[in-house]
């Protein structure tokens, strides 16, 4: 494996001509990651790929941080770093084996992700103390932060949406992942966390709701975000785990999908044949 | 994840512990006090460390960090009500190259957070200090505001060094001791008037246990606030013929074993005092130890039998109530040595206000 790194590290560099293309690949190379275990977190990046695209396409290399709050995501950064060439094809291989630092859920030795943490709802304290740190060095830095609607039922997020609300840290950009997705099902058939914007607007967040699957959509919002300034933001990206991949069952299982190889090779099949149909 | 970068160390000023200077003799009871040793020396800490931050939990004053927060306001972090928030805030900032110490009651900064501490702080092996105040039955707040099992669970994660000071002296010099250590730190410290039991030019070794008062019949093990009761009971004991080694234990973890070892080997009786459940903290420790050596030494944990503290408007009488006393530990002694008759009666405790004298 090459040397481990993260988005902020400094000599980073990437490119991302075109974030439509991106998603597309993500899923993809998602779909392969997937595959050889027959399951795994392959909904987590149905529903994140285009907000982990525009990420890539937004952030200043070696500058800007991303925190993946959820570890079970880190399969959408892990795929787009693959794809842009930030991870090589041995690290990606390992992914989710035995005795590879590429790990399923997101640890201490995972690359591309200046944070992650499999234990959920604790990834926007760790980005409000990268936005304190940033701020005592006086550097503008943006903090990509990914959380999931799942963690609003932790409230340690709520915790941080206080404190980053109250202290202006307004380099903190959240993309919530709104999929309706938890383990035991829909999230609204378990808590109800809506109205999902006016709580982060009550809290003093910079709001936007959007459809998570406009990768143009998502891409603009972020812009607005980084020009808004006194609050944090947060954007709220109504999406699927289903997303883009008409292959897969209607009543598969977004927290963790099984991936058997007959629906693996169609899965490859469908998503290169989009690919293709992008390009010309 | 990626390297601290930030600001620089520089040079520590501290006393240097030379293992061939032994310290002086403890001082005899009563003993004077300090008035809050600790926000002194935190401050005098952090002008000489810029990397030096302070997050407080709502208990400002109660921490003793009051003083830091008018003198270096900009370096003071209030975190607010919300532990959980505040550790893994403090683990992102040790990351960016800061020295973050996180100040709240000890039971709420072990209790409510552990899961933050043992992902955002131990398994990263951030230089975060945690410094929990009001240790044990100190306080007779009830069981919320007692930390009773706070050594345990900080002893459970990988990678963290768990301090309990015994005096002034000791917790003056804690803040500089643990300034650098890589990993990180719990450090357990009584609140508000402390007292003073070593003497002039007594150097805190981290990481290292003590033989404050040698004697071979018994190895008496102390931490924190049990080290002046230990002291006590080893007097009266030495009254009646009975001879016990006096081993202050500031680092529960790492537990300094030769130390432990060498003690427990010249005693009869291996005694152990601490003011936190006699599950996971010092107790444990050194049965472990004494264990694993396959050392074959009759074992006494003095502390908490698992039980919560209850119904107490002062803390001398939870000491007294839960056998945390000096009388406690000079009957444990004198039942296990097997003396005949009744154990003789621990000094009066008596303090003058200003001065300090153990249950």
């Amino acid at each position: 494996m090459t040397e481990t790194v993260h988005l902020s590290s400094p000599g980073t560099r990437w490119a991302v001509p075109d974030p439509r293309e991106l998603a597309l690949r993500i899923r993809l190379r998602a779909v392969r990651m997937v595959a050889p275990h027959g399951f795994g977190y392959l909904g987590q990046a149905l529903s994140s790929a285009e907000q982990v695209a525009a990420v890539f396409a937004s952030a200043r290399p070696g500058v800007d941080r991303l925190v993946c709050s959820p570890g079970h995501y880190v399969i959408g950064p892990f795929a787009a770093a693959a794809e842009l060439g930030l991870l090589d094809e041995e690290a990606v291989a390992g992914y989710g084996q035995d005795g590879s630092p590429v790990e399923a859920i997101g640890t201490e030795r995972s690359p591309v992700m200046d944070y992650t943490c499999g234990s959920l709802g604790q990834g926007l304290s760790a980005a409000l103390g990268f936005a304190l740190a940033d701020r005592f060095r006086g550097s503008d830095a943006r903090i990509f932060t990914m959380v999931s609607d799942g963690e609003l039922e932790e409230g340690q997020v709520w915790e941080a949406a206080l404190f980053a609300a109250h202290h202006h840290l307004d380099r903190l950009i959240v993309l919530l992942d709104a999929n309706n997705s938890q383990v035991d099902g829909p999230v609204d058939s378990i808590t109800t966390i809506e109205p999902i914007a006016a709580k982060w607007s009550a809290f003093g967040w910079h709001t936007q709701d959007l459809d998570g699957h406009d990768v143009d959509a998502v891409r603009a919002a972020l812009a607005q975000a980084a020009a808004h300034a006194g609050q944090p933001s947060v954007l709220v990206c109504r999406t699927s785990t289903g997303h883009g991949l008409d292959c897969l069952p209607p009543d598969a299982d977004g927290h963790f999908i099984k991936l058997p190889p007959a629906l693996a090779a169609a899965a490859v099949a469908e998503l290169t044949g989009k690919l293709e149909a992008l390009r010309a | 994840m990626p390297e601290p970068s930030g600001p620089g160390p520089s040079v520590p000023e501290r006393p240097v512990p030379n293992p061939s200077v032994p310290n002086p003799p403890v001082r005899e009871p009563p003993y004077p006090t300090e008035l809050k040793p600790y926000g002194r020396a935190l401050v005098d800490l952090a002008r000489r460390r810029d990397e030096v931050l302070c997050l407080s939990g709502d208990l400002t004053r109660q921490c003793e960090v009051d003083l830091f927060q008018s003198e270096l306001p900009e370096r003071f972090i209030h975190g607010g009500m919300a532990e959980a928030n505040m550790m893994s805030m403090a683990g992102a900032l040790a990351r960016c190259g800061h020295i973050p110490f996180v100040h709240t009651f000890g039971v709420f900064a072990t209790r409510r957070p552990f899961d933050q501490i043992a992902n955002a702080i131990a398994y990263p092996a951030l230089p975060v200090r945690i410094v929990g105040f009001m240790p044990g039955i100190s306080t007779p707040g009830g069981p919320s505001h007692q930390a009773t099992d706070d050594v345990a669970l900080m002893r459970a994660l990988p990678g963290m060094t768990v301090v309990d000071v015994a005096d002034a002296v000791e917790v003056r010099q804690v803040v500089g001791a643990v300034a650098d250590v890589p990993g990180p730190v719990y450090i357990r410290l009584k609140r508000g008037e402390i007292p003073v039991i070593f003497g002039e030019g007594h150097v805190l070794r981290l990481g290292q246990a003590e033989v404050v008062v040698p004697g071979h019949d018994v190895a008496l093990f102390a931490s924190g606030m049990m080290l002046a009761a230990a002291l006590a009971a080893a007097r009266a004991l030495g009254e009646h013929a009975v001879s016990v080694s006096v081993i202050n234990v500031p680092t529960i973890k790492p537990l300094d074993t030769a130390t432990v070892l060498g003690a427990a080997t010249g005693a009869q009786i291996v005694v152990t005092a601490e003011n936190h459940s006699v599950i996971g903290g010092l107790g444990s420790a050194v049965a472990e130890t004494i264990a694993e050596a396959g050392l074959g030494r009759r074992l006494r944990r003095v502390g908490l039998r698992d039980t919560f503290a209850e119904g107490a408007s002062t803390a001398p009488y939870l000491f007294g109530q839960y056998g945390l006393s000096t009388q406690a530990l000079i009957e444990t002694i004198w039942s296990t040595l097997g003396r005949p008759g009744p154990a003789p009666g621990a000094p009066p405790a008596t303090a003058e206000p200003g001065e300090y004298a153990p249950v």
